[in-house]
């Protein structure tokens, strides 16, 4: 029989004492929760590059796109970017200290009674508010770590078998960030693919068996000339933004500037840019609290069907991610009922990396789809 | 050890150097030079200028990953029963310079976490149980031999200044080097030069805050990036940040023509992906048959808007520094260093490198550590920690049972046989496959675009199975490195797309340049290499004639030796080979499966088949 998450928590050890689950989750674990390596660049003071914002907001309002995958050239500012979106992510309540970040009703089912401990109760468990957590995933990093093991220290010093948790579980309902995700290990973009498919983690290693929730967005960013990513990953991403180098001078003057100021002092300039930045943040709320009331004709819904079909996109997710896409971009808009404007504006987001490949093929894939677009809505014709 | 000052010649990269001690914020200085040139005596040497104590920190080529970014440090660890922290290199190098000399051959694991470490500031660690965050600011300097290969261009991109590569060999100046080598000319102001130059450095440290630069200025440097195609926008602020230097290093306030020169030579230059506006006068020095360098990345994809960067030559206004006079410098810079040094830098790989020059120390390294699993501890090394993981839990109850057993127990740990755990290594890199597509007059139009197919559909292929691939193409005298071995099928796509036909087959040629591109990859760890062919098989230019202009026409017999030749060396390296014959039944006088039969390779008859089937074939 496979433990459930609370493994994590009360472990093997027979010294563990029932009830305490709630504090020992904390544990010794508290000083390692990464210190932060001060303020990021601020998201709103980014120039260009819309189509990536985009992504990430969308992905911000709506998890369930499947994240986003940002390919350019480099300098382009991709992980500054998705640096940046920590600071305009909203709260979330969790569990105080779960190192899952699970709220009181996941936390409650995954710690169903088991023999001999009460059903926990919504009462007895203290509730905090963290930002939205955005883990980033180094190259370097190892399967154990990134899965999470067995707790070396505590099974060396008290022959404790406690379960570590790694990056997976810390990246439970926020964002997983991996940069130059194209040259990642093949084994670790296994273990991804496995986990972002099941939404769980789980673990048989050193004689430890878990399983934790572990849903998050994917977020990758990478310059596709050091090389390509596997298409079983790459069709994991809900959205493929694509970034190219600014060539109007005065914006990369302005990036230039920016940058310096930034440089210069930090703490100045994010205050000059607080205000954007709640601005942001409100409108992203708002699109979070909208999007429920957001509604799909059967009209548009049709055509979106149809559009999938005359690109030749295999499987659903195409038509589901377009789908979810464009709620939430008719959210973000403040709009309640989605448009074909809404699909159009991103069409390009959510099927550019779903289209055959076709090594022969030359034209641009966002062309290509602007252009079963305009077939579908019936505007050929008139062109 | 030769002083700084001591040092003769490489004058741009002494330059830059200082610059660099100028502004940290620079991030680097990478010196291509040829062997001998002293550049990795002047790199070493730049700890001469820099306050005491700065760290300097040089990175072994072979540097395990573990080593690089840190890890668990085993001996203390087990001494003192919790988990001591050793930190990698990249961390220690923090405040400091990272030193990596043969730049290009540095694996590409190690290039992306220092990578990583530049973008970040800092070192992540997420190893073996371990979670942490390791300040990691330092300066890079680079140094590598061009006839190594090319250093990865996301790692150029981090660097601030990379220093023209000057082919030419001063003869004195290397005597000069010869001399002070030897002690002959020891120079007794050494220390006082020293001195002076660091005093200088110091007071353009302070100088540099009050360094101010006009908006016309910054708009010209970064018109200028856009006119060579420089990709991205870190260009732009070292190029602002070297003037800025230069500057203040001549005790100026303001920034000047020679500051912007100089920034334009060591920061933009060298990252042009494609000739500046107005072509035809650089086009025009050269040689009619060498086109614009095929593999400069993505001139197709950013046009520059060519209103905001041509030059406006028609007005010549009294202004101070306007954008345009900024360019019009820029085309200054370009002339003095271009074309060669688009060829040098972006194109290197393409020379012809004196063979097994250096390198061969490297090919025992091993694979990248990957994980680890239960295994027989003579069969491979020993991953520590994990076994010290799947021992840990048991350590009560074995010593229970031992001190049952034989009344004591006298060992810390008892570790059983089935803790051990095996370290997996994973082969670095798969296999490069080197595509020699004929481009020659007699392939005919219509089994070219059948042939791209093919090619196309083994890129598809090598992409799934994240191999490399490399792209030469033969017509005309010699055949052409289109592709250095990289992971980018799209970037073997697009020079595929563009690839012009017509002229000679100088099938020997390409087999060359594909032994020596071979010879490279094998320096980087790549085991297996297979050739893929696309050819009729009939060569006719010798290789003989690129080198001797005035020699003779050779003769078929002597082509076809050439061709013998190299096969059989091809056969000798343990390449495999596959030649696609792209010829018709009724011309073909068998050439193609002779070459394969020399090649000892597998021989398809293209016509006869589809792409998708040949490539299948090919790899199966």
């Amino acid at each position: 029989m496979t433990q459930t998450a609370s493994a994590a928590n009360n472990t093997a050890s027979t010294k563990a004492k029932e009830g305490s689950v709630a504090k020992k989750a904390s544990g010794p674990k508290k000083a390692r929760t990464k210190k932060k390596q001060g303020q990021a660049y601020p998201f709103t003071a980014i120039v260009g590059q819309e189509e990536m914002k985009l992504s990430l907001i969308l992905n911000i309002i709506d998890p369930r796109i499947g994240g986003v995958l940002v390919m350019g050239h480099r300098g382009t500012g991709k992980s500054t970017t998705v640096r940046a979106l920590a600071e305009v992510l909203p709260m979330i309540e969790r569990v105080k200290d779960d190192v899952y970040n699970r709220n009181v009703n996941e936390y409650i089912e995954a710690e169903k009674p088991q023999k001999g401990r009460k059903t926990l109760a919504p009462e007895d468990l203290t509730i905090e508010d963290i930002p939205v957590p955005v883990v980033d995933l180094p190259l370097g990093a190892t399967e154990d770590r990134v899965c999470g093991t067995i707790d070396i220290e505590q099974a060396l010093t008290s022959g404790v078998k406690a379960f570590e948790p790694g990056l997976l579980a810390q990246s439970n309902r926020g964002f997983l960030y991996i940069d130059e995700v194209n040259l990642l290990d093949d084994h670790l973009v296994d273990v991804l693919l496995d986990v972002a498919a099941s939404g769980r983690n789980v673990v048989e290693r050193e004689g430890i068996s878990i399983r934790h929730p572990a849903r998050f967005v994917l977020v990758g960013s990478g310059n596709p000339e050091e090389g390509e990513l596997r298409p079983q990953l790459l069709d994991r991403f809900g959205l493929h933004a694509r970034i190219i180098t600014i060539t109007d001078v005065a914006k990369r003057v302005d990036i230039v500037k920016r940058r310096h100021e930034y440089d210069e002092d930090p703490q100045a300039f994010l205050k000059k840019w607080t205000r954007e930045q709640k601005k942001l943040q409100k409108k992203i709320l708002g699109a979070k609290d909208l999007l429920p009331e957001v509604t799909m004709s059967d009209e548009v819904l049709t055509d979106v069907a149809k559009l999938c079909m005359q690109l030749g996109i295999d499987g659903h997710r195409g038509e589901l991610t377009i789908t979810r896409t464009a709620h939430a971009f008719a959210a973000f808009s403040g709009d309640k009922e989605v448009t074909m404007d809404h699909v159009r504006a991103i069409a390009g987001l959510a099927l550019r990396h779903r289209l055959r490949k076709d090594p022969l093929e030359t034209m641009d894939p966002g062309e290509k789809i602007e252009r079963e677009l305009a077939k579908v809505l019936g505007e050929v014709e008139e062109v | 050890m030769i002083a700084f000052t001591d040092i003769v010649g490489m004058d741009m990269a002494k330059q830059a150097l200082m610059l660099l001690a100028v502004d940290p914020s620079l991030g680097g200085v990478v010196v291509p030079a040829a062997v001998g040139s002293g550049k990795s005596t002047l790199a070493r040497s730049f700890a001469d200028i820099l306050p005491e104590e700065t760290p300097f920190v040089e990175l072994p080529l072979n540097v395990t990953e573990d080593r690089l970014i840190g890890g668990v440090d085993l001996e203390a660890t087990l001494a003192q029963g919790e988990r001591v922290v050793q930190h990698g290199v990249l961390s220690k190098a923090h405040g400091g310079v990272l030193y990596v000399d043969s730049l290009s051959l540095l694996d590409s694991s190690a290039i992306s976490h220092i990578m990583d470490a530049m973008s970040r500031g800092a070192v992540l660690v997420e190893r073996e149980g371990l979670s942490e965050v390791h300040p990691s600011k330092f300066m890079l300097i680079g140094t590598y031999d061009p006839s190594d290969g090319e250093v990865r261009m996301g790692l150029l991109d981090r660097i601030g200044m990379i220093v023209p590569f000057n082919t030419q060999n001063d003869y004195r100046a290397r005597k000069l080097i010869v001399k002070c080598v030897l002690g002959e000319n020891g120079n007794e102001d050494t220390e006082d030069e020293l001195k002076m130059l660091m005093g200088l450095i110091q007071a353009a440290k302070e100088q540099l805050p009050l360094v101010s630069m006009t908006r016309e200025q910054m708009q010209g440097l970064i018109q200028s990036a856009v006119s060579l195609g420089v990709e991205g926008n870190r260009a732009d602020i070292f190029a602002i940040r070297a003037a800025k230097a230069s500057a203040a290093l001549a005790q100026r306030t303001d920034v000047d023509e020679d500051d912007l020169k100089l920034a334009l030579k060591l920061v933009l230059v060298p990252r042009a992906t494609r000739m500046p506006e107005p072509e035809e006068e650089v086009m025009d020095e050269m040689p009619p048959d060498e086109e614009m360098p095929p593999d400069t990345p993505e001139s197709e994809e950013q046009d520059a808007p060519e209103d905001s960067s041509e030059p406006d030559s028609n007005e010549e206004e009294e202004q101070e520094e306007t954008p345009d006079m900024i360019e019009e410098l820029m085309m200054e810079a370009v002339e003095t260093e271009l074309p060669d040094n688009i060829m040098n830098i972006s194109l290197a790989a393409k020379r012809k490198s004196k063979s097994g020059s250096r390198g061969e120390a490297l090919n025992n390294r091993r694979g990248r550590f990957v994980r680890s699993q239960e295994g027989e501890m003579r069969s491979g090394k020993v991953a520590i920690i994990p076994t010290l993981i799947s021992a840990a839990p048991w350590q009560e109850s074995r010593k229970q049972e031992r001190k049952k057993k034989y009344g004591k127990v006298n060992t810390a740990l008892v570790i059983n046989k089935e803790d051990v755990r095996i370290k997996k290594f994973r082969d670095k890199s798969g296999t490069l496959y080197v595509f020699m597509v004929d481009a020659s007059g007699s392939m005919a139009l219509n089994r070219m675009r059948q042939a791209k197919g093919a090619v196309s559909h083994l890129l598809q292929n090598a992409y799934v199975h994240r191999d490399q691939v490399s792209l030469i193409s033969f017509r005309g005298k010699e055949a052409q490195l289109l592709l250095p071995p990289s992971q980018s099928v799209d970037r073997a796509k697009r020079e595929l797309d563009v690839l012009p036909t017509g002229g000679g087959t100088p099938l020997a040629s390409a087999l060359f340049l594909g032994l020596e591109t071979a010879k490279q990859a094998r320096t980087k760890g790549v085991s297996q290499i297979m050739f893929v062919l696309i050819t009729d098989g009939r060569g006719n230019i010798s290789l003989q004639s690129l080198y001797d202009q005035d020699a003779p026409k050779a003769t078929k017999e002597e082509v076809e030796n050439e061709i013998e030749g190299l096969a059989a060396t091809v056969f000798a390296e343990g390449i495999a080979s596959v030649v696609i014959d792209t010829q018709m039944n009724y011309l073909s006088r068998g050439e193609a499966p002779k070459l394969a039969e020399k090649l000892g390779g597998r021989y398809f008859y293209l016509p006869n088949a589809k792409a998708e089937e040949i490539a299948m074939a090919a790899l199966s």
